[in-house]
């Protein structure tokens, strides 16, 4: 008979069961984690790939040409000649300045009419569905108590990664395709390093790179234009 | 007709469910790597502004497009903390050492003496801009107006919500450095700044900082918001200054 069997009792039992317990949790977890990852993995997804669209709104731009707007033309004659181009009805708010002319709409919408050149752009942007707000959390712009609850999900996943490889046993855990799968998890980002030459490899690359020599000698600078000394006309300029 | 290398279903029939699934992977990865080559390859064939900006030279002898960059027909939104992008209550701060601080308000941004400057501007996640025609009111005026002490060498940008950025003075009141409002003939859309934004064309563009709120004359440098966070304290798109 064991000296202490309530301890030994607790032993068997945890033995007995502790794999069971790691389930539980994870599964709840899992459970609590879905709205956070839906979260962080599709604004993750969006923001990654900013350099090639906005993932916070849809925006919308166009231009059109009018007539140059005459420097002692009211306010209310400039505002009627701008808006009788664009339609956009009358605006919310008017403000002039050196030679722009610029229009305000409650829904967002700014028009901005150049006097001189006559040039009007037409500004409107929407936020995208979900995603705005995904990627606001993700940034953690509001900083505040979010930061706390983001700690939160982090030990959430930590817990979820860990205890998924002990979860099941067998050659389908860790003998076999848990120990193939966690390596190939671990090796991946390893090998990524490695073979990119991490963090300082551009500064490496650059401080072997041959220094350039000047192609020709540097001109003076061009003089400063102003309101009346435009540069030449080019080639039309890329939207943006 | 059936398919030889298939097993023999009929006789084991509990290998079917594997089959299946190792076929579904299969035909996964196949259509995920075709889809990343083809996309690729027409991004690199389609690729001719990048083309035709590496081929050619700055002045100072460097390549148009620096390594790593792609560039673009248009500025990329790039995120961060918005102003309110509203002309009425803008507001630039022109301070630090020097002998007579001021403000400006947009009105008054607009009565200093404007200049349109053509640049590129290269951003540290890869795009390039190539001949951006930027209108605004060079750095190096608002540094004269206001009157630099002394020992003056760095310029801390400051912008909505805290934001800053440092560049080193010389870098600052170069002929191209501005405060701009207009891009090609166009104000900037709330995304890229609007109504002003800093340029510092020869530096990566995080240090063009958008929402302009202020100009500071220092003479110790102060790391910036990304500067803190890993990126390059000075930002050198030839020397690839990406990361600390």
């Amino acid at each position: 008979m064991p000296d202490d069997p309530a301890g030994a009792g607790l032993g068997a039992i945890i033995k007995k069961r502790w794999r069971g317990w790691l389930r539980a949790i994870h599964r709840d977890f899992g459970y609590l984690a879905v709205g956070f990852t839906l979260i962080y993995a599709l604004s993750g997804i969006a923001i990654n790939h900013i350099k090639d669209w906005d993932p916070n709104f849809h925006s919308q731009e166009r231009s059109l040409t009018i007539a140059p707007i005459p420097t002692d033309a009211t306010d209310d004659a400039a505002v009627a000649l701008v808006i009788a181009a664009t339609g956009t009805g009358k605006p919310d708010d008017v403000f002039r300045a050196g030679d722009e002319l610029r229009l305000g709409y409650s829904d967002g919408t700014n028009v901005t009419a150049i006097g001189d050149t006559g040039q009007v752009t037409v500004q409107a942007r929407q936020p995208r569905f979900f995603l705005r707000i995904a990627n606001w959390l993700h940034y953690n712009r509001g900083k505040k108590a979010w930061t706390y609850v983001a700690d939160l999900y982090a030990v959430m996943l930590l817990y979820l990664a860990i205890s998924g490889i002990f979860m099941i046993k067998g050659r389908l855990g860790l003998r076999w395709r848990g120990t193939i799968l966690v390596g190939i998890g671990i090796a991946a980002p390893l090998a990524y390093v490695v073979l990119s030459g991490g963090p300082t490899a551009n500064n490496a690359r650059v401080a072997d790179a041959p220094v350039a020599k000047p192609a020709e000698p540097a001109p003076a600078p061009p003089p400063p234009d102003d309101e009346f000394a435009r540069p030449k006309p080019r080639v039309p300029p890329p939207a943006p | 007709m059936t398919d030889e290398r298939q097993p023999d279903f009929d006789r084991y029939p509990e290998l079917k469910k594997a089959w299946d699934r190792r076929q579904f992977i299969k035909s996964a990865v196949a259509g995920t790597a075709m889809m990343a080559v083809g996309g690729t390859l027409l991004r690199i064939a389609a690729d001719d502004l990048s083309k035709k900006a590496r081929a050619e030279k700055r002045k100072d002898g460097r390549e148009r497009l620096p390594p790593g960059q792609r560039a673009l027909e248009a500025l990329r939104a790039m995120g961060g903390d918005e102003g309110d992008g509203d002309v009425r209550t803008f507001k630039l701060r022109v301070h630090g050492d020097v002998k007579t601080p001021f403000e400006l308000d947009y009105a008054a941004l607009l009565k200093l003496p404007q200049v349109t400057k053509e640049a590129d501007v290269h951003c540290v996640t890869g795009w390039s801009l190539i001949g951006g025609q930027f209108k605004g009111v060079q750095i190096a005026m608002l540094a004269e107006k206001a009157g630099l002490k002394d020992g003056v060498r760095h310029v801390i940008f400051e912008a909505a919500h805290g934001y800053t950025a440092n560049v080193p003075l010389k870098e600052a009141t170069a002929d191209t450095a501005l405060v701009t409002y207009r891009l090609n003939g166009k104000p900037f859309d709330l995304s890229h700044g609007a109504p002003v934004r800093g340029l510092v064309p020869d530096l990566y563009f995080w240090k063009s900082a958008k929402w302009i709120t202020g100009i500071r004359f220092v003479a110790k440098d102060e790391p910036g918001y990304w500067e803190v966070r890993g990126y390059n304290n000075h930002a050198d798109p030839w020397k690839e200054e990406r990361y600390a």
